[in-house]
């Protein structure tokens, strides 16, 4: 499957909903959408790109924005497929796939807590990985393990 | 009422606790509580140079340490644009391969002991101990390795390797025949695990779960085939499967595959002594070995352009399809590392192979599933 396929087969369904379909190495592709258009993506990557199997969901910290990622694999195509979608800092949320693949319950529940991403009707939002009424989001770049130091850099001099 | 089976109970082997629903003797829901053993390994990633990170890879599963270390590798090299050498690339498999026999054996140990079986147990560690031997010959270690890097892996094989190896593949290959009449000739093993945890492969899909437990429910999914990394498209192997889905073919599934992984040792066994070569790959850039380098009396950091660029990799780990995202921004640590372990996954569905048996079935069922709480938590 070649990303230009993808998006051939998404983009009347989808609209503006599907921002970008780029290739990425060892992948089908990754299909940039917007936050909106989630759940309608996920079903139509499920049902007909036939990815069945949603291995990992995903949150990187941009500071600027955050972006939620889901890696899905077909069983028929043997291969993996990368969805991602940027949602502001100030309100980071995104609807939830547990719907569409139920295993993304835990998966978001870690990028929950870790990241700070709430997922929009989540049966079960709740901390896994840190105890209960952990008030931090670890994973993100605000959280510092330490306060660098202060590093003189300096040029050699040849 | 809601008992917990754990973190401290014969059943876990590891620290987390099952929260179980029951009525009577029978399960009506359950709840794991994770995260006992969260050491921030993703975070901690973060302020770390490459290399350096495959030193927690060998923390994350304490029992296949070396799987994680070739999944992390194996994503670093494609964000950071390096190719390792053809002999370092078997070398990972040799690693990967014993890696998967000294796991499942430590799996089988374990297994048969939740049973109440005492013998297998002893017979299953001492022969992980061969392989353990073997690791210790090589990486100076048997646990923690730290021998795979960026590029390639640290050191080559002893001299004498192969011979002591094939030494240990044949004592295998003799042993696997006992450990199934133990288990499989044992009327109270089957009449103990037949029909238990049963999880067909359409749930076992949209649940996440992978490696041995869905392939005991008849499919075929096995990325060393279906998606082949390092030497494994140049390897010949069978993936087993088994049908029944329950967790007798979850042990047959494991059984076979250990035979399998015996076959690829002797195949790069084989090649490794007709193909010498470097293990390292030539001209890696410097900032790999050494980001801050003494210059006279003082520390400097190496100003270097690094490339961009993101990298995704995926194995075949012991217990299913583990995952690596690596982001690289162009600084000197990765700005994102995510892991997916299939444990995880596998855990996470664990509500629907547990509810409908009995109190007394969940240490069975949980043995089946090969639970290491290292790589769950991270």
């Amino acid at each position: 499957m070649e990303p230009n396929d993808i998006a051939r087969q998404l983009a009347p369904k989808l609209g503006a909903g599907l921002v970008a379909v780029e290739p990425l190495p060892g992948t089908a592709g990754r299909i940039r959408f917007r936050p909106e258009a989630a759940l309608e993506l996920f079903r139509a990557v499920r049902d007909e790109l036939n990815f069945g199997h949603l291995s990992t969901v995903g949150a990187i910290d941009w500071v600027d924005h955050r972006e939620v990622f889901y890696v899905v694999w077909s069983d028929d195509a043997k291969q993996y497929l990368f969805l991602s979608t940027d949602v502001p800092a100030d309100k980071p949320h995104v609807e939830s796939a547990s719907s569409i693949w139920p295993s993304a319950n835990w998966h978001e529940r870690e990028a929950w807590e870790m990241v700070g991403v709430t997922f929009d009707h989540h049966p079960d939002l709740r901390h896994l990985l840190m105890p209960d009424g952990y008030a931090f989001h670890p994973l993100l770049r605000s959280f510092k393990l330490h306060e660098p130091e202060e590093l003189e850099v300096k040029t050699r001099r040849v | 009422m809601w008992i917990n089976m754990g973190p401290q109970h014969p059943m876990t082997h590891g620290l987390w606790n099952l929260r179980v629903k029951i009525d009577g003797e029978m399960i009506l829901d359950v709840d794991p509580e994770m995260g006992y053993l969260h050491r921030g390994i993703e975070k901690i990633s973060e302020d770390r140079h490459y290399n350096e990170v495959i030193t927690l890879m060998d923390r994350c599963c304490y029992v296949a340490g070396f799987a994680w270390e070739h999944l992390y590798i194996l994503s670093a090299e494609e964000a950071l644009g390096v190719h390792p050498p053809e002999r370092a690339e078997y070398l990972r498999v040799l690693c990967e391969e014993f890696q998967r026999i000294g796991s499942h054996l430590m799996w089988y140990a374990a297994f048969v002991q939740d049973l109440g079986l005492m013998s297998p147990f002893l017979y299953g560690m001492r022969d992980r101990d061969l392989v353990l031997d073997l690791f210790q010959s090589y990486t100076g270690a048997r646990m923690t390795y730290e021998y795979m890097r960026v590029g390639g892996v640290r050191n080559d094989l002893p001299p004498g390797f192969s011979d002591q190896a094939r030494k240990v593949l044949d004592w295998l290959d003799a042993r696997f025949p006992e450990y199934d009449q133990l288990c499989l000739g044992s009327t109270i093993f089957r009449r103990r695990c037949d029909d238990l945890g049963v999880l067909k492969a359409r749930d076992c899909v949209a649940h996440g779960v992978t490696g041995p437990m869905l392939r005991s429910a008849g499919m075929k999914r096995d990325l060393r085939k279906d998606r082949p990394y390092s030497a494994y498209d140049r390897l010949e192997f069978d993936v087993a499967v088994a049908e029944a889905a329950d967790v007798t073919a979850r042990y047959l599934v494991r059984m076979e595959e250990m035979r399998q992984s015996v076959r690829i040792l002797r195949q790069v066994v084989d090649w490794l002594d007709h193909h010498p070569g470097p293990v390292l790959a030539d001209h890696l850039p410097r900032w790999l070995g050494a980001p801050y380098a003494p210059i006279g009396n003082e520390g400097y950091l190496l100003k270097r352009n690094y490339p961009k660029g993101v990298g995704l990799s995926a194995i075949e780990e012991p217990h299913g399809e583990a995952l690596a995202y690596v982001v690289n921004d162009g600084g000197e640590h990765p700005y994102r590392v995510k892991f997916r372990s299939p444990v995880f996954a596998n855990i996470s569905a664990s509500r629907q192979y547990l509810v409908g048996y009995h109190v007394a079935d969940i240490p069975p069922i949980m043995g089946s599933v090969d639970v290491c709480v290292g790589e769950v938590d991270r």
